[in-house]
């Protein structure tokens, strides 16, 4: 696929890409890492300290987010039950 | 390091350049390693959003304010995105969001007009699911920047501690058993 740089620069920045089915709930890791990687750049001396910081944070927000959807499926699935 | 306490002139341009480019102030006071990691941490979501939802609705003013707000913690990427959706394009960011609002419909432009604002409503803006990717994308690499700006000025401040180094220095001496 040849594309000229207006085509490249109108795909990437003009044309909403089309996301693959079920890629949504995949998407939350790249931003969970980033997150985790600016939470301990704001607390590291220097980027030494960072890789395995930035890996702890990042398991942590990943199983945080899992319990807070199981949580939230729990609860869901009792209002249905009680309801 | 650039040098241990900055001027005030120092400590804004350090927050100005961060401002602009994230990892830039870090880089300017001599952070090489943080500003790499921060302008990857930043600009991965940032441009990421803006290839999922497209400039058109995910940068605009008119059709999200609160998004555009949080957008601007990447004052330079988002300025940049904001001229190439005025310039580029048929609609312009405020009609687009009067369109988007129901408040005008396409037929009530002239045929040749229409056309051109049909192909644009369908080729370049983006709906439900990409649209709220796009935008938490876009928020969070907005705000993240906001925090990198704070370490940057703080860095510049203190002479290279970080924005949490007291928070980082009470934990420390919780655990020598002292104070750091």
């Amino acid at each position: 696929m040849n594309l000229l740089p207006d085509e490249l620069l109108g795909m990437l920045f003009l044309h909403p890409l089309k996301l693959p089915a079920g890629a949504r709930l995949w998407m939350f890791l790249p931003l969970a890492m980033c997150i985790a990687a600016v939470y301990r750049g704001t607390r590291a001396r220097t980027a030494r300290e960072l890789p395995r910081a930035t890996v702890l944070t990042f398991i942590h927000i990943v199983i945080g987010m899992i319990l807070i959807a199981l949580a939230a499926y729990a609860l869901h699935a009792l209002v249905l039950w009680w309801s | 390091m650039k040098q241990p306490q900055a001027t005030t002139g120092q400590v804004v341009q350090a927050g100005i350049l961060a401002w602009i480019l994230p990892g830039a102030g870090h880089y300017w006071l001599g952070h090489r390693g943080l500003a790499a990691v921060f302008f990857v941490a930043v600009s991965l979501p940032f441009w990421g959003g803006i290839a999922i939802g497209g400039v058109k609705t995910s940068v605009n003013p008119f059709v999200n304010k609160w998004l555009f707000l949080a957008e601007m913690g990447s004052g330079g990427y988002t300025s940049l995105c904001y001229v190439l959706n005025h310039y580029v394009g048929e609609v312009g960011p405020r009609e687009l969001a009067v369109l988007l609002a129901g408040k005008k419909t396409v037929d009530s432009y002239p045929d040749h007009r229409r056309v051109q604002i049909e192909k644009e409503l369908t080729g370049m803006v983006a709906y439900y699911p990409e649209s709220d990717v796009a935008q938490i994308y876009l928020a969070v690499g907005g705000l993240l920047n906001l925090l990198v700006i704070l370490d940057a000025i703080a860095r510049a401040q203190t002479g290279g501690l970080p924005v949490f180094h007291h928070e980082v220095s009470a934990a420390g001496s919780e655990q020598t058993g002292g104070p750091t």
